[in-house]
């Protein structure tokens, strides 16, 4: 069977874009954190 | 150790590990007889199986412990760990049918382990929009999550066996598919080695996740 | 009858006498699956060994769709009529509430299925006496299982918001290992064999309800607390 690694390296390509990007919104949300300190977010009850 | 070092150090060790684990993927592993190079989708897709798995439990074990201590620090937990089993089944389906597509020809196989794993995702998903629905009610939010998060944990053997046996019913097992018959030492190693990774990967952020849950519910 | 099993009763009972005097619901319920085989007919087209080889599955479809429909009911009346907190400050064990919803649940899903196998006998022309004593067996264990899940989660999203979107997302997913054994099962069923040939998937719905029963009554108080 041919070696496919077209196949292999978007396999690889999608967990880390997947992974990369979880931690880029972690990073941001950390960020957003640390820029807005005590800001009550509380609102009405669903 | 401070939250912050114990992050830093967790975040090296597993991107140590995934290097380790990359290199022990293609270069100490060998070629596959059968399948040829394509074969090393595996060192992704079943380490994100199992990282998947280990997700899924902790969202029990911080469901369940919420529920007996009533402890916020236990539903971050689950929260997190919500979040990173929908990420890894996603990773495990994608990298699944990307493996299935030069092996068997289609993009989606109703083989079992993606089968079952497409399930997991669905619940899982639901179980993180719950969250998102709640944001702003940490308490509701705590309960009902820790509810279904206990239902959809309790299902998945439930899930796996169901799944395994309707599929044996509509097609019988290819010799050619993603597992391997025998598994040679040194592809288990290469699994074990990029296993352990994931684990790393996992624990970091699953870290991270915890401390910005408990600082956006401490403001 | 001991305490526990009087309050599951009253919860049954006064949701039963509630639909016997406000008969809509229930009506349009079984309706709604009377139009669900109509839809099976259409989608699938005239072809009698078509349904007939499908049937199982449709059958099982019809329930799940009319679950989405039911299964929360006996929570939003309750909701409607400004009742859920009465539900809410009940004292004592809270699993009895839910084994009497599940109970209301389950006769609800027994009509359905009553509808939708009559329906099909007569509707799609099919004989399905002859397998009579397994079918029934299935349906008992299959609703109970549908309709746990669907009490669960019911009183779970009534409280919520986006109840709509949230009731079909995380119930649907909770049931396929249901609809799998008893789609298998009623196959088995059908052909005439008996069911011992699918012992393993009768076995797996079987534990499945134990779990779903034993989880759901030991969760309840979390989802109908103050």
């Amino acid at each position: 069977m041919p070696d496919n690694w077209a196949y292999v390296m978007a396999a690889y390509a999608v967990a880390a874009l997947a992974v990369g990007a979880y931690w880029r919104h972690l990073a941001a949300r950390a960020r957003a954190l640390r820029e807005r300190p005590a800001q009550t977010r509380r609102r009405r009850t669903a | 150790m401070k939250p912050d070092r114990l992050t830093t150090l967790l975040g090296g060790l597993a991107a140590l590990g995934l290097v380790v684990g990359l290199a022990a993927a293609f270069g100490y592993a060998p070629r596959e007889a059968v399948q040829g190079n394509v074969q090393r989708i595996m060192y992704v897709h079943v380490p994100a199986v199992l990282t998947a798995y280990l997700a899924i439990l902790m969202v029990l074990v911080g469901s369940v412990g919420y529920l007996v201590t009533r402890r916020a620090g236990w539903d971050h937990v689950a929260g997190a760990a919500g979040e990173l089993g929908v990420l890894f089944t996603a990773i495990t389906i994608a990298s699944g049918s990307i493996w299935g597509r030069p092996t068997w020809g289609t993009w989606w196989t109703w083989d079992a382990r993606l089968t079952s794993t497409a399930v997991l995702l669905l619940v899982y998903a639901g179980y993180v929009l719950l969250r998102g629905v709640l944001a702003d009610e940490p308490d509701r939010r705590a309960r009902f999550s820790a509810v279904v998060g206990i239902l959809g944990a309790v299902n998945v053997p439930i899930v796996h066996f169901s799944v395994k046996w309707w599929r044996a019913l509509h097609q019988p097992s290819t010799i050619l598919g993603p597992e391997p018959s025998p598994i040679a030492p040194p592809i288990a190693m290469a699994l074990l080695v990029n296993w352990i990774a994931f684990t790393l990967l996992f624990a970091y952020l699953l870290t991270r996740r915890v401390e910005i849950a408990r600082l956006e519910d401490a403001v | 009858m001991t305490t526990y099993a009087r309050r599951a009763w009253i919860v049954l009972w006064k949701d039963l006498r509630i639909e016997r005097r406000s008969r809509e619901s229930v009506n349009a319920l079984l309706f709604f699956a009377l139009l669900l085989l109509f839809l099976f007919q259409f989608a699938l087209g005239p072809d009698r060994a078509r349904l007939e080889a499908a049937l199982p599955g449709l059958l099982w479809l019809g329930c799940v769709l009319a679950g989405l429909v039911g299964l929360g009911r006996t929570f939003l009346v309750e909701r409607d009529n400004d009742c859920l907190e009465g539900l809410v400050l009940a004292p004592g064990d809270k699993s009895a509430i839910f084994v009497g919803k599940l109970a209301v649940n389950v006769a609800l899903m027994a009509a359905v299925e009553l509808v939708l196998l009559a329906g099909a006998g007569v509707l799609y022309g099919l004989d399905l006496t002859g397998a009579a004593g397994p079918l029934a067996l299935v349906l008992a264990l299959g609703t109970l299982g549908l309709a746990a899940m669907g009490t669960l989660y019911g009183a779970l999203t009534v409280q919520l918001r986006a109840r709509e979107l949230l009731f079909p997302v995380l119930l649907l997913p909770a049931q396929v290992p249901v609809l799998l054994a008893t789609v298998a099962l009623t196959q088995a069923a059908l052909a005439g064999e008996p069911l011992a040939a699918a012992g393993p998937w009768l076995t797996l719905l079987a534990a499945a309800d134990c779990v779903y029963l034993v989880v759901g009554m030991l969760t309840f108080e979390f989802i109908l607390e103050a």
